[in-house]
């Protein structure tokens, strides 16, 4: 626990720390938010140790591992496992570390670039142990959590079927409780299962068919189970050397005590275990975008084309600084929600309710670094020319790998469409009080504004854009609630767009804080001018498409304007800023990762 | 028997350095252990892991950020660390003082140093330190074993290699091909936590620097930029083959 960790479970504690969805309509000081720069030496210890291993014992045989070269995939978790990667979130007294949440995610960043290895990984540490780790009984724990923290055992996640994806809980998997009472029959099949080949310890979630009906209730299957079976590999883009296949279920006898949860608990296991899968994949997009970028910047430098390194060239310049950029903002984005997490922990609320309470910002970071990754591995292509388009080189692997990000864990139609919706719910229960924001800035509106430019403190013009990039945001909000209701949930498209503009502002607020918590370094200050003015062009044109629905007439005007307003921002030289940007990509190789502090 | 095994922080060798008003910039550079002070750290855990009943004390002397190097020795599995805190720079000759002064204090049998520095390519620390105590020296050691109060280990050259016997207390100094470090795992780091780190100052060993760096610059390395026109293969060809003969001179 670091000095900032303590600090704001204090804060936590006496409610000054912001709450789920809060951003929206909160501000936030830059003592109050995680950095990476905030690591103590234990976390830059657990950073090596994973980074050396992936190193060391991953890359060297990727090329098998990717052809699924019998047995090596399970050798090399059992591997992480010696090494306690396996363990860090068990509890101490099954054999596990029990460590922070920030130990996860830098674990889950520094594993991304071996690609499908970090989906192996992934789906046994996170999805595949972490149900039994928060909703086991003391018996199920004591029995399954010590393998699992050495990866004796392999755990897999078996939430979809070929028939519901995106739909979950349409699930047709069903149990059935045996007549004398000992044990679930399962019937049905689950697709898509990563380490289905080769797990032992299956989270299985079915319909438990009861008198009042049915109850989607979650099952710990092992494989040894009779009627448990495993087809074959699929055959995939990418991720090759994950394995991932379709679980079949013929009969299976599951002993009473193996039901997870309770009876009806599927749900709630499910989407809560989702929630801590999707900041860690935004986290792998971190890890996996600074690999792009240093594959990128060395070909840039070592490729010559007319005469001189391709790194010369305006255009290949700009797609370096644009990556540079969004990983910074992701990354702040990434590790203020993990320190949240963490410091609510520390304060005393349960981990499981920590991790809840920021399941909007888990979408977000999910939404966040998938595209980030995307976007860093097609420009790393781009960047990369023919060769990007060979299997010699690492790139290449990395585009395909890249791409499932944005499919699992939730598409990120789906995440996107949570954020509104989640925000809304939490308002709802009067968690957050959006309406009372709404209504405010809508007598907000109708008055002049006539707050004046502060000169003095860094990036405050910033500060400005992003307050109201926020009130863009509840501004389209507020006016599709007020004229769809409860109808607004079919008009998709204002949602969607409704969620890009409460990321970008996450994202460019994140940025913000962390580079004013750093002393606002000139490299940090460039990044984040960059980002914030390209978040507000892109907000506004989010914007208008979204009230060019709902509103007509003059209330669109008015509306307009306000649009308008709201995104106003000086006149940026961002050309200078990126050439700025690229400079430091360049000099170190890669990602400029900012000096902590000493 | 104890083991003092030394370790000298410096920048990573894949990360790029900086120099600014005349210094390497060593805030902003990644640090790590030097590569062959590592070599010395897993020796005496494969010594003990050997059978050897030994306490393992990693010292570093230097700045504050030391602490990280000699928490990853403690990770590793050293038993306790000390660190004479300064960021006052020490010439070999001077930093000798203070090892040869701990080898002292804390009874040491077996004193581990890398064979030579990875930033100022010296080799003197060994042998000073070794001088200092008027102990045997053993220099870049491939492969070391403890028996009965007596060392035997094998040194390589480019020709062939020796093999030596020496009895403790001795100063032995490290080289690659000596062992492959391991690298902490989790539960160690954790528990490294609660080892004894302890604080020293310079001044409890009455050393001032010998020789003082006042700049430094780091190479440019420029190019030729000479392009080769590939219309005509054979001409090229010819064209590469003479400047390779007679201006690169890599070929004869
Ligand atoms: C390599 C790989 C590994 C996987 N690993 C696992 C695993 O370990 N365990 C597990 O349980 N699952 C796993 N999955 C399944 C994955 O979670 C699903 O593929 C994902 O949830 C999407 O479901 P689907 O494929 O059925 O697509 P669909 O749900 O059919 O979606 C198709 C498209 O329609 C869109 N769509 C669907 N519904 C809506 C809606 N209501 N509104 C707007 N758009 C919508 C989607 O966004 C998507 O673009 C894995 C998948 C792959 C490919």
């Amino acid at each position: 626990m670091t000095a900032t960790q303590d600090q704001a479970a204090q804060d936590q504690t006496k409610g000054r720390l912001i709450r789920g969805g809060g951003f929206l309509i909160q501000e936030s000081a830059p003592q109050d938010i995680y950095t990476p720069e905030d690591f103590d030496d234990t976390l830059r210890q657990i950073a090596d140790t994973t980074e050396t291993f992936v190193d060391r014992e991953i890359m060297p045989v990727i090329t098998d591992l990717e052809n699924k070269k019998e047995g090596l995939n399970r050798a090399l978790l059992q591997k992480a496992g010696e090494l306690g990667l396996t363990a860090v979130e068990i509890p101490e007294e099954y054999d596990g570390l029990d460590l922070p949440k920030a130990a996860s995610v830098i674990i889950a960043e520094k594993t991304s670039k071996a690609g499908g290895f970090g989906v192996t990984y992934g789906a046994h540490q996170s999805i595949g142990s972490l149900p039994t780790v928060y909703f086991g009984t003391p018996e199920q724990k004591a029995k399954y959590l010590p393998k699992l923290a050495t990866a004796e055992m392999i755990a897999a996640y078996c939430l979809t079927e070929p028939s519901s994806g995106s739909d979950a809980q349409a699930a047709k998997t069903t149990a059935v409780l045996s007549e004398d009472g000992t044990h679930y029959v399962l019937n049905g099949s689950k697709m898509w299962i990563s380490n289905g080949g080769i797990a032992d310890l299956f989270t299985v979630f079915a319909q438990l068919k009861t008198p009042e009906g049915n109850k989607f209730s979650a099952f710990l299957v092992e494989r040894a189970f009779e009627g448990v079976s495993t087809g074959a590999e699929e055959h995939k883009m990418g991720i090759r050397s994950s394995s991932t296949v379709v679980l079949r279920l013929d009969g299976v006898k599951v002993p009473v005590e193996n039901l997870l949860g309770g009876v009806g608990a599927g749900a709630k296991i499910a989407f809560n275990i989702l929630n801590v899968g999707r900041y860690k994949l935004g986290a792998g997009g971190v890890g996996g975008a600074k690999d792009a970028l240093e594959l990128s910047t060395k070909y840039a430098l070592e490729r010559e084309q007319f005469g001189q390194p391709i790194a010369n060239f305006g255009a290949v310049q700009e797609k370096l600084a644009n990556i540079a950029v969004r990983t910074y903002a992701v990354e702040s984005a990434l590790y203020r929600i993990v320190g949240l997490i963490d410091a609510a922990i520390a304060g005393g609320t349960d981990k499981l309710k920590a991790i809840e309470e920021y399941a909007v910002e888990a979408s977000i970071i999910k939404v966040l670094g998938s595209e980030l990754l995307d976007y860093a591995v097609d420009e790393g292509v781009q960047i990369h020319g023919g060769v990007g388009y060979s299997q010699e080189y690492a790139i290449e692997r990395a585009y395909r790998d890249a791409r499932i990000n944005r499919i699992f864990e939730g598409t990120n139609e789906i995440n996107r469409l949570l954020i509104p919706s989640m925000l809304l719910k939490r308002a709802m229960k009067g968690e957050l009080p959006l309406m009372q924001a709404a209504q405010k800035l809508q007598a907000e509106l109708l008055e002049f504004s006539f707050d004046e430019d502060d000169t003095e403190t860094p990036l405050a013009h910033e500060a400005k854009v992003i307050a109201n990039l926020k009130k863009l945001g509840l501004l389209v909000a507020g006016a599709a609630a007020m004229k769809y209701g409860p109808q607004i949930e079919s008009r998709q498209e204002i949602l969607m767009r409704v969620a890009d503009i409460a990321m970008l502002a996450f994202a460019s607020e994140s940025a913000l804080l962390r580079t004013r918590k750093l002393g606002s370094p000139e490299l940090q200050v460039e990044m984040t001018q960059v980002y914030t003015y390209e978040a507000a062009e892109k907000a506004a044109t989010l914007a208008r498409e979204a009230l060019g629905m709902i509103a007509e007439g003059d209330d669109l005007r008015v509306m307009l304007s306000a649009v308008k307003r709201f995104t106003k921002h000086d006149a940026v030289n961002t050309i200078r800023l990126r050439r700025h940007v690229t400079k430091a990509v360049l000099e170190s190789r890669g990602y400029p990762a900012p000096r902590a502090r000493a | 028997m104890k083991i003092l095994t030394l370790i000298r922080q410096v920048p990573d060798a894949e990360a790029r350095v900086r120099v600014t008003n005349g210094a390497v910039d060593l805030e902003g550079a990644t640090l790590v252990m030097d590569g062959m002070d590592e070599y010395g750290v897993e020796q005496a855990l494969r010594l003990r892991e050997g059978g050897a009943d030994a306490e393992i004390v990693a010292l570093a002397v230097g700045p504050r950020r030391n602490e990280d190097a000699l928490r990853t020795a403690l990770a590793m599995g050293a038993d306790r660390a000390v660190h004479v805190e300064t960021d006052a720079v020490l010439d070999p000759i001077s930093l000798s003082k203070v090892v040869a002064r701990i080898a002292q204090t804390e009874g040491i049998d077996l004193v581990l140093v890398g064979g030579q520095q990875a930033d100022w390519d010296s080799q003197a620390l060994g042998a000073a330190t070794a001088e200092r105590l008027g102990w045997p020296q053993l220099t870049w050691t491939n492969g070391l074993q403890v028996q009965d109060g007596a060392l035997t280990g094998r040194h390589d050259v480019d020709e062939g290699n020796e093999t030596f016997t020496a009895t403790l207390p001795a100063v032995v100094t490290t080289q690659q091909g000596l062992n492959e470090p391991r690298y902490p795992t989790l539960p160690n780091i954790m528990k490294a936590k609660k080892k004894e780190l302890r604080k020293d100052t310079l001044d409890q060993y009455g050393v001032t620097p010998l020789v003082r760096v006042v700049g430094a610059e780091i190479q440019a390395r420029a190019r030729m930029n000479r392009v080769i026109d590939g219309k005509d293969p054979q001409a090229a060809a010819a064209q590469l083959l003479e400047l390779l003969r007679n201006e690169a001179k890599v070929i004869a």
